[in-house]
Protein backbone atom coordinates (compact mmCIF):
# COMPACT_ATOMS: atom_id res chain seq x y z
CA UNK A 1 0.00 0.00 0.00
CA UNK A 2 1.67 3.37 -0.83
CA UNK A 3 1.21 6.41 1.41
CA UNK A 4 -0.39 8.38 -1.06
CA UNK A 5 -3.56 6.30 -0.73
CA UNK A 6 -3.35 6.85 2.84
CA UNK A 7 -3.17 10.46 2.93
CA UNK A 8 -5.94 10.86 -0.20
CA UNK A 9 -8.53 9.13 2.50
CA UNK A 10 -11.53 11.32 2.63
CA UNK A 11 -12.73 13.08 5.80
CA UNK A 12 -9.80 13.15 7.10
CA UNK A 13 -7.83 16.40 8.32
CA UNK A 14 -4.13 16.43 7.27
CA UNK A 15 -0.92 18.35 8.14
CA UNK A 16 1.82 19.43 6.97
CA UNK A 17 5.06 18.75 8.49
CA UNK A 18 8.58 19.81 7.95
CA UNK A 19 11.86 18.17 10.00
CA UNK A 20 15.03 17.34 9.54
CA UNK A 21 16.13 13.22 8.84
CA UNK A 22 19.78 12.46 9.38
CA UNK A 23 20.64 15.67 8.23
CA UNK A 24 17.85 16.27 5.00
CA UNK A 25 14.96 18.58 4.91
CA UNK A 26 11.78 16.58 4.55
CA UNK A 27 8.74 17.83 4.42
CA UNK A 28 4.98 16.08 3.96
CA UNK A 29 1.43 16.66 4.14
CA UNK A 30 0.45 13.69 6.98
CA UNK A 31 -2.48 12.68 9.45
CA UNK A 32 -2.00 13.32 12.88
CA UNK A 33 -2.04 9.81 13.93
CA UNK A 34 0.51 8.45 11.79
CA UNK A 35 3.29 7.08 14.27
CA UNK A 36 6.73 8.57 13.91
CA UNK A 37 7.78 5.19 13.28
CA UNK A 38 5.80 4.91 10.18
CA UNK A 39 6.13 8.33 9.11
CA UNK A 40 9.75 7.14 8.84
CA UNK A 41 9.47 3.80 6.90
CA UNK A 42 6.63 4.47 4.74
CA UNK A 43 7.61 8.13 3.76
CA UNK A 44 11.07 8.72 3.97
CA UNK A 45 12.07 4.91 2.98
CA UNK A 46 14.26 4.62 5.81
CA UNK A 47 13.49 1.01 6.84
CA UNK A 48 15.83 0.46 9.49
CA UNK A 49 13.48 1.98 11.84
CA UNK A 50 11.53 -1.47 12.80
CA UNK A 51 8.41 -1.59 13.94
CA UNK A 52 8.31 -4.47 16.10
CA UNK A 53 5.71 -4.41 19.32
CA UNK A 54 3.97 -0.84 18.14
CA UNK A 55 3.38 0.06 21.84
CA UNK A 56 6.55 0.87 23.55
CA UNK A 57 7.77 -2.07 24.28
CA UNK A 58 10.50 -3.62 22.07
CA UNK A 59 12.04 -0.74 21.15
CA UNK A 60 13.10 -1.71 17.51
CA UNK A 61 11.82 1.65 16.63
CA UNK A 62 14.06 3.56 18.53
CA UNK A 63 15.74 6.60 17.05
CA UNK A 64 16.91 9.86 18.33
CA UNK A 65 14.93 13.44 18.54
CA UNK A 66 15.90 16.41 19.14
CA UNK A 67 19.01 14.41 20.36
CA UNK A 68 16.89 12.32 22.57
CA UNK A 69 16.43 8.38 22.59
CA UNK A 70 12.92 7.80 21.70
CA UNK A 71 10.76 5.09 21.01
CA UNK A 72 9.11 6.00 17.41
CA UNK A 73 6.03 4.03 17.82
CA UNK A 74 5.28 6.25 20.83
CA UNK A 75 5.45 10.04 19.05
CA UNK A 76 3.17 11.05 16.41
CA UNK A 77 4.89 12.47 13.27
CA UNK A 78 3.25 16.25 14.04
CA UNK A 79 4.67 16.45 17.15
CA UNK A 80 8.33 16.48 14.84
CA UNK A 81 8.05 19.06 13.33
CA UNK A 82 10.77 21.49 12.79
CA UNK A 83 12.32 19.10 14.73
CA UNK A 84 15.74 16.44 14.13
CA UNK A 85 15.26 13.11 14.05
CA UNK A 86 18.53 10.51 13.07
CA UNK A 87 18.22 7.10 12.43
CA UNK A 88 20.43 4.32 12.16
CA UNK A 89 20.69 5.03 8.31
CA UNK A 90 22.33 8.76 9.23
CA UNK A 91 25.33 7.03 11.72
CA UNK A 92 27.60 5.62 8.83
CA UNK A 93 28.90 8.05 7.05
CA UNK A 94 29.46 7.43 2.98
CA UNK A 95 28.23 3.80 3.05
CA UNK A 96 31.03 2.64 5.49
CA UNK A 97 29.67 1.51 8.79
CA UNK A 98 29.96 3.08 12.37
CA UNK A 99 32.23 1.90 14.50
CA UNK A 100 29.05 0.72 16.59
CA UNK A 101 27.79 -1.17 13.90
CA UNK A 102 31.18 -2.64 12.93
CA UNK A 103 31.48 -3.68 16.74
CA UNK A 104 28.15 -5.62 16.21
CA UNK A 105 29.19 -7.53 13.34
CA UNK A 106 32.54 -8.41 14.56
CA UNK A 107 31.06 -9.49 18.21
CA UNK A 108 28.09 -11.42 16.17
CA UNK A 109 25.79 -9.08 18.09
CA UNK A 110 23.18 -10.41 15.99
CA UNK A 111 21.36 -13.63 14.89
CA UNK A 112 17.93 -12.03 13.20
CA UNK A 113 18.90 -8.94 13.39
CA UNK A 114 15.18 -7.12 13.99
CA UNK A 115 16.26 -5.58 16.92
CA UNK A 116 19.73 -4.66 15.73
CA UNK A 117 19.05 -1.22 14.51
CA UNK A 118 17.38 0.07 18.04
CA UNK A 119 19.93 -1.53 19.79
CA UNK A 120 22.65 0.27 17.83
CA UNK A 121 20.92 3.62 18.07
CA UNK A 122 20.76 3.43 22.09
CA UNK A 123 24.54 2.08 22.37
CA UNK A 124 25.46 5.09 20.53
CA UNK A 125 23.23 7.15 23.27
CA UNK A 126 25.14 5.16 25.91
CA UNK A 127 28.61 5.82 24.41
CA UNK A 128 28.06 9.76 24.25
CA UNK A 129 26.66 10.04 27.55
CA UNK A 130 29.19 7.36 29.17
CA UNK A 131 32.50 6.80 27.01
CA UNK A 132 33.67 3.87 29.28
CA UNK A 133 30.09 1.90 31.08
CA UNK A 134 30.42 -0.53 33.12
CA UNK A 135 28.17 -3.52 33.28
CA UNK A 136 25.64 -2.44 35.09
CA UNK A 137 25.37 0.89 33.42
CA UNK A 138 25.09 -0.94 30.03
CA UNK A 139 22.38 -3.39 31.07
CA UNK A 140 20.30 -0.28 32.41
CA UNK A 141 21.11 1.73 29.07
CA UNK A 142 19.75 -0.93 27.08
CA UNK A 143 16.73 -2.14 29.12
CA UNK A 144 14.85 -0.34 26.59
CA UNK A 145 15.55 -2.84 23.58
CA UNK A 146 14.60 -6.47 23.23
CA UNK A 147 16.28 -9.26 21.64
CA UNK A 148 14.96 -13.03 21.25
CA UNK A 149 17.92 -14.16 19.66
CA UNK A 150 21.48 -13.60 21.46
CA UNK A 151 20.74 -13.49 25.25
CA UNK A 152 22.42 -10.52 25.23
CA UNK A 153 25.82 -11.56 26.23
CA UNK A 154 27.84 -10.95 22.47
CA UNK A 155 25.64 -7.49 22.44
CA UNK A 156 27.63 -6.65 25.95
CA UNK A 157 30.94 -7.55 24.54
CA UNK A 158 29.87 -5.28 20.84
CA UNK A 159 29.17 -2.08 23.10
CA UNK A 160 32.54 -2.74 24.71
CA UNK A 161 34.12 -3.50 21.68
CA UNK A 162 32.40 -0.08 19.95
CA UNK A 163 33.65 1.34 23.06
CA UNK A 164 37.14 0.91 22.38
CA UNK A 165 36.82 1.13 18.95
CA UNK A 166 35.34 5.40 19.69
CA UNK A 167 38.13 5.77 22.05
CA UNK A 168 40.77 4.91 19.35
CA UNK A 169 39.16 7.23 16.92
CA UNK A 170 39.39 10.49 19.14
CA UNK B 1 -1.74 -1.03 16.66
CA UNK B 2 -2.84 2.53 14.65
CA UNK B 3 -4.50 4.67 16.74
CA UNK B 4 -7.83 5.85 15.16
CA UNK B 5 -8.07 8.89 13.18
CA UNK B 6 -7.65 12.23 15.72
CA UNK B 7 -7.37 16.29 15.25
CA UNK B 8 -4.26 17.44 16.89
CA UNK B 9 -3.75 20.64 18.57
CA UNK B 10 -0.68 22.25 19.56
CA UNK B 11 -1.47 24.91 22.33
CA UNK B 12 1.28 27.11 23.64
CA UNK B 13 -0.35 28.19 27.11
CA UNK B 14 -2.09 26.56 29.70
CA UNK B 15 -5.03 28.96 28.76
CA UNK B 16 -5.31 27.89 25.35
CA UNK B 17 -4.98 24.08 26.40
CA UNK B 18 -7.57 24.21 29.01
CA UNK B 19 -10.09 26.32 26.44
CA UNK B 20 -9.78 23.39 23.96
CA UNK B 21 -10.68 21.08 26.31
CA UNK B 22 -13.76 22.53 27.58
CA UNK B 23 -14.80 23.29 23.64
CA UNK B 24 -13.79 20.08 22.35
CA UNK B 25 -15.72 16.71 22.76
CA UNK B 26 -13.77 13.50 23.20
CA UNK B 27 -10.53 15.33 23.58
CA UNK B 28 -7.59 14.01 25.76
CA UNK B 29 -4.57 15.86 26.74
CA UNK B 30 -1.20 14.49 25.66
CA UNK B 31 2.24 14.83 27.54
CA UNK B 32 4.85 12.17 26.86
CA UNK B 33 2.36 9.96 25.50
CA UNK B 34 4.42 7.19 27.16
CA UNK B 35 1.08 5.56 28.35
CA UNK B 36 -1.70 7.31 25.91
CA UNK B 37 0.00 5.79 23.07
CA UNK B 38 -0.58 2.26 24.18
CA UNK B 39 -4.14 2.48 24.89
CA UNK B 40 -4.91 4.45 21.57
CA UNK B 41 -2.37 1.61 20.06
CA UNK B 42 -4.47 -1.22 21.31
CA UNK B 43 -7.94 1.24 20.43
CA UNK B 44 -9.15 1.00 24.30
CA UNK B 45 -9.15 4.46 23.52
CA UNK B 46 -10.31 6.83 20.12
CA UNK B 47 -10.33 10.20 21.20
CA UNK B 48 -11.34 12.57 18.16
CA UNK B 49 -8.87 15.40 19.39
CA UNK B 50 -5.76 15.09 20.61
CA UNK B 51 -4.41 17.98 22.63
CA UNK B 52 -0.72 17.94 22.86
CA UNK B 53 0.86 20.49 26.11
CA UNK B 54 4.56 19.44 24.93
CA UNK B 55 4.85 23.27 23.91
CA UNK B 56 3.48 24.95 26.98
CA UNK B 57 6.94 25.82 28.20
CA UNK B 58 5.65 27.06 31.76
CA UNK B 59 4.66 23.18 32.52
CA UNK B 60 8.65 22.30 32.11
CA UNK B 61 10.22 23.31 35.98
CA UNK B 62 11.70 22.38 38.85
CA UNK B 63 11.49 25.13 41.39
CA UNK B 64 13.00 24.70 45.20
CA UNK B 65 11.69 27.07 47.80
CA UNK B 66 12.62 27.09 51.06
CA UNK B 67 9.00 25.65 52.09
CA UNK B 68 8.36 23.49 48.93
CA UNK B 69 9.35 21.88 45.92
CA UNK B 70 7.56 22.98 42.83
CA UNK B 71 7.71 20.47 39.62
CA UNK B 72 5.82 21.54 36.88
CA UNK B 73 3.28 18.85 35.02
CA UNK B 74 5.34 18.57 32.06
CA UNK B 75 8.87 17.76 33.63
CA UNK B 76 10.07 14.41 32.30
CA UNK B 77 11.28 11.37 34.71
CA UNK B 78 14.81 12.23 33.46
CA UNK B 79 15.19 15.69 34.06
CA UNK B 80 13.67 15.04 37.49
CA UNK B 81 15.96 11.51 37.62
CA UNK B 82 19.24 14.32 37.19
CA UNK B 83 18.56 17.44 39.08
CA UNK B 84 20.98 17.94 41.08
CA UNK B 85 19.26 19.93 43.56
CA UNK B 86 16.26 17.22 44.03
CA UNK B 87 19.26 14.90 44.94
CA UNK B 88 20.77 17.24 47.38
CA UNK B 89 16.96 18.42 49.11
CA UNK B 90 14.06 15.71 47.94
CA UNK B 91 15.74 12.44 46.97
CA UNK B 92 12.71 10.19 46.83
CA UNK B 93 11.84 11.97 43.90
CA UNK B 94 14.99 11.36 41.78
CA UNK B 95 14.81 7.65 43.05
CA UNK B 96 11.49 7.54 42.10
CA UNK B 97 11.88 9.01 38.68
CA UNK B 98 15.47 7.17 37.98
CA UNK B 99 13.35 3.64 38.40
CA UNK B 100 10.73 4.33 36.17
CA UNK B 101 10.95 1.75 32.86
CA UNK B 102 14.57 2.54 30.62
CA UNK B 103 16.24 5.64 29.24
CA UNK B 104 13.50 6.05 26.09
CA UNK B 105 10.55 6.21 28.36
CA UNK B 106 12.13 8.27 30.89
CA UNK B 107 13.02 10.70 27.95
CA UNK B 108 9.78 11.57 27.64
CA UNK B 109 7.25 10.53 30.28
CA UNK B 110 6.34 13.09 32.53
CA UNK B 111 5.29 13.29 36.11
CA UNK B 112 1.71 14.75 35.55
CA UNK B 113 1.02 12.56 32.98
CA UNK B 114 2.09 9.52 35.74
CA UNK B 115 -0.11 11.34 38.59
CA UNK B 116 -3.22 11.84 35.86
CA UNK B 117 -2.91 8.47 35.03
CA UNK B 118 -2.98 7.44 38.72
CA UNK B 119 -2.29 3.75 38.38
CA UNK B 120 -1.53 2.34 41.81
CA UNK B 121 1.61 1.08 41.13
CA UNK B 122 3.05 4.30 39.75
CA UNK B 123 6.22 5.90 41.26
CA UNK B 124 4.95 9.61 41.71
CA UNK B 125 1.73 8.93 42.83
CA UNK B 126 3.26 6.89 46.26
CA UNK B 127 5.97 9.68 46.72
CA UNK B 128 3.10 12.46 46.65
CA UNK B 129 0.91 10.71 48.62
CA UNK B 130 3.77 9.62 51.33
CA UNK B 131 4.96 13.25 51.44
CA UNK B 132 1.83 15.17 51.28
CA UNK B 133 1.77 16.75 48.33
CA UNK B 134 -1.02 18.61 46.40
CA UNK B 135 -0.98 19.62 43.17
CA UNK B 136 -2.30 22.72 41.07
CA UNK B 137 -5.29 22.05 38.54
CA UNK B 138 -6.21 24.51 35.96
CA UNK B 139 -9.65 24.54 33.71
CA UNK B 140 -11.17 27.67 32.09
CA UNK B 141 -12.36 29.01 35.80
CA UNK B 142 -8.70 29.05 36.78
CA UNK B 143 -6.45 27.36 39.08
CA UNK B 144 -7.18 24.93 42.29
CA UNK B 145 -4.87 23.38 44.60
CA UNK B 146 -6.06 19.28 45.56
CA UNK B 147 -4.16 17.82 48.32
CA UNK B 148 -2.86 14.06 47.33
CA UNK B 149 -4.86 12.50 50.20
CA UNK B 150 -7.83 14.18 48.53
CA UNK B 151 -7.05 13.14 44.80
CA UNK B 152 -6.85 9.47 44.68
CA UNK B 153 -10.22 7.99 44.94
CA UNK B 154 -10.41 4.72 43.90
CA UNK B 155 -8.44 2.45 41.51
CA UNK B 156 -7.52 4.39 38.25
CA UNK B 157 -10.08 7.38 39.58
CA UNK B 158 -9.25 10.85 40.85
CA UNK B 159 -10.52 14.34 41.99
CA UNK B 160 -9.28 15.88 38.47
CA UNK B 161 -12.84 16.49 36.32
CA UNK B 162 -12.61 15.86 32.62
CA UNK B 163 -11.84 19.87 31.79
CA UNK B 164 -8.82 20.48 34.10
CA UNK B 165 -5.51 19.90 33.54
CA UNK B 166 -2.40 19.21 36.04
CA UNK B 167 -0.03 22.04 35.81
CA UNK B 168 1.99 21.08 38.83
CA UNK B 169 2.66 18.64 41.91
CA UNK B 170 4.05 20.82 45.27
CA UNK B 171 6.02 18.46 47.95
CA UNK B 172 6.38 20.32 51.00
CA UNK B 173 9.72 20.52 52.57
CA UNK B 174 8.88 20.80 56.23
CA UNK B 175 9.26 18.78 58.76
CA UNK B 176 11.89 17.46 56.68
CA UNK B 177 15.01 19.76 56.15
CA UNK B 178 17.55 17.98 54.17
CA UNK B 179 20.35 18.19 56.94
CA UNK B 180 18.27 16.00 59.38
CA UNK B 181 16.32 13.79 57.19
CA UNK B 182 17.00 10.47 54.80
CA UNK B 183 15.35 9.82 51.63
CA UNK B 184 14.58 6.47 49.26
CA UNK B 185 12.12 5.09 46.75
CA UNK B 186 12.83 1.32 46.52
CA UNK B 187 10.81 -1.44 45.25
CA UNK B 188 10.74 -4.59 43.33
CA UNK B 189 10.49 -4.89 39.60
CA UNK B 190 11.06 -8.10 37.65
CA UNK B 191 12.22 -6.34 34.71
CA UNK B 192 12.89 -2.73 33.61
CA UNK B 193 9.86 -2.09 31.73
CA UNK B 194 7.41 -4.27 33.91
CA UNK B 195 5.55 -1.82 36.44
CA UNK B 196 7.06 -2.99 40.19
CA UNK B 197 5.21 -5.52 42.17
CA UNK B 198 5.44 -3.07 44.86
CA UNK B 199 7.66 0.12 45.92
CA UNK B 200 7.60 2.01 49.27
CA UNK B 201 8.52 5.80 49.60
CA UNK B 202 10.62 6.80 52.80
CA UNK B 203 11.49 9.55 54.16
CA UNK B 204 13.09 9.62 58.14
CA UNK B 205 14.18 13.06 60.48
CA UNK B 206 16.27 12.24 63.31
CA UNK B 207 16.80 15.07 66.21
CA UNK B 208 20.58 15.36 65.51
CA UNK B 209 22.52 13.27 63.02
CA UNK B 210 25.78 14.00 65.08
CA UNK B 211 24.69 12.22 68.37
CA UNK B 212 25.73 8.53 69.44
CA UNK B 213 22.05 7.40 68.64
CA UNK B 214 19.99 9.77 66.47
CA UNK B 215 15.94 9.87 67.60
CA UNK B 216 13.64 9.62 64.46
CA UNK B 217 11.42 12.53 64.91
CA UNK B 218 9.26 12.06 62.08
CA UNK B 219 8.72 8.98 59.64
CA UNK B 220 6.95 8.68 56.15
CA UNK B 221 5.90 6.04 54.37
CA UNK B 222 4.22 5.43 51.17
CA UNK B 223 3.50 2.31 49.29
CA UNK B 224 3.09 1.41 45.69
CA UNK B 225 0.71 -1.13 44.39
CA UNK B 226 0.03 -2.51 48.11
CA UNK B 227 -3.94 -1.35 47.39
CA UNK B 228 -6.02 0.28 44.63
CA UNK B 229 -4.64 3.89 45.45
CA UNK B 230 -1.50 4.43 46.56
CA UNK B 231 -1.40 4.27 50.57
CA UNK B 232 0.34 6.36 53.32
CA UNK B 233 0.18 3.89 56.66
CA UNK B 234 0.76 6.33 59.82
CA UNK B 235 0.21 4.05 62.17
CA UNK B 236 3.11 2.07 59.95
CA UNK B 237 4.77 5.91 60.52
CA UNK B 238 4.96 6.00 64.28
CA UNK B 239 6.30 2.75 65.03
CA UNK B 240 9.13 4.05 64.35
CA UNK B 241 9.09 7.70 65.88
CA UNK B 242 10.45 8.74 69.50
CA UNK B 243 13.32 6.78 69.43
CA UNK B 244 16.51 5.58 67.70
CA UNK B 245 15.88 3.22 64.81
CA UNK B 246 16.06 -0.14 66.04
CA UNK B 247 15.14 -4.02 65.22
CA UNK B 248 12.68 -4.43 66.91
CA UNK B 249 10.58 -0.97 66.04
CA UNK B 250 11.44 -2.32 62.55
CA UNK B 251 9.79 -5.31 62.81
CA UNK B 252 6.74 -3.91 64.85
CA UNK B 253 6.41 -1.13 61.69
CA UNK B 254 6.55 -4.11 58.84
CA UNK B 255 4.11 -6.12 60.67
CA UNK B 256 1.61 -3.06 60.76
CA UNK B 257 2.64 -2.79 57.26
CA UNK B 258 2.27 -6.50 56.23
CA UNK B 259 -1.62 -5.84 58.16
CA UNK B 260 -2.54 -2.85 57.09
CA UNK B 261 -1.95 -2.98 52.92
CA UNK B 262 -4.61 -4.46 50.92
CA UNK B 263 -3.08 -5.55 47.71
CA UNK B 264 -4.56 -7.40 44.85
CA UNK B 265 -2.87 -10.69 43.80
CA UNK B 266 -1.34 -11.15 40.37
CA UNK B 267 -0.24 -14.19 38.18
CA UNK B 268 3.27 -13.75 39.52
CA UNK B 269 2.43 -12.42 43.17
CA UNK B 270 -0.52 -13.70 45.07
CA UNK B 271 -2.24 -11.43 48.01
CA UNK B 272 0.30 -13.22 50.96
CA UNK B 273 3.35 -12.45 48.86
CA UNK B 274 2.84 -8.29 48.57
CA UNK B 275 1.68 -8.25 52.22
CA UNK B 276 5.36 -9.85 52.85
CA UNK B 277 6.84 -7.37 50.12
CA UNK B 278 4.86 -4.21 52.07
CA UNK B 279 7.02 -5.53 55.40
CA UNK B 280 9.93 -6.18 53.69
CA UNK B 281 10.35 -3.19 51.53
CA UNK B 282 8.73 -0.94 54.34
CA UNK B 283 12.08 -2.06 56.80
CA UNK B 284 14.49 -1.53 54.17
CA UNK B 285 13.11 1.88 52.99
CA UNK B 286 13.07 3.03 57.03
CA UNK B 287 16.68 1.34 57.06
CA UNK B 288 18.11 3.59 54.09
CA UNK B 289 16.61 6.38 55.06
CA UNK B 290 17.65 6.50 58.44
CA UNK B 291 21.25 5.93 57.33
CA UNK B 292 21.73 8.57 54.92
CA UNK B 293 19.11 10.96 57.78
CA UNK B 294 22.37 10.07 60.23
CA UNK B 295 25.51 9.96 58.18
Amino acid sequence: MSMDDVSAAPDRPTQEISLTVNGEDVTAEIEPRVKLSDFLRNYVDLNGVRVGCEHGVCGACTVSFDGDLIKSCMMYAVQTDGGEIVTVEGLGEDGSLHPIQEAFHEEHALQCGFCTSGFVMSTKDLLEEDPDPSQEKMEAHLSSNICRCTGYQNIYDAVRTAATKMEEDD
Amino acid sequence: MKPSAFEYHRPETVEEAVTLLTDLSEAELMAGNQSLSIVMANRLADPDHIIDINAIDELSHIDTTTDTVDVGALTRHRDIANSPVLKENYAVLPEAAGQIAGPTVRNRGTIGGSIGEADPAGNYPCVLIAMDGELELASTDGRRTVDADDYFIAYMMTEIEETELITAARFPREPFPASRTGMTFLGQKRAAQTWPTLSVAGAVRVDNPESTDPVVEEARIGLANAADIPLRIESVETAIEGEPLGDAALENAGDIAYEQVSPAGEMHADETYKRELAREYTKRAFRTAYDRAVA
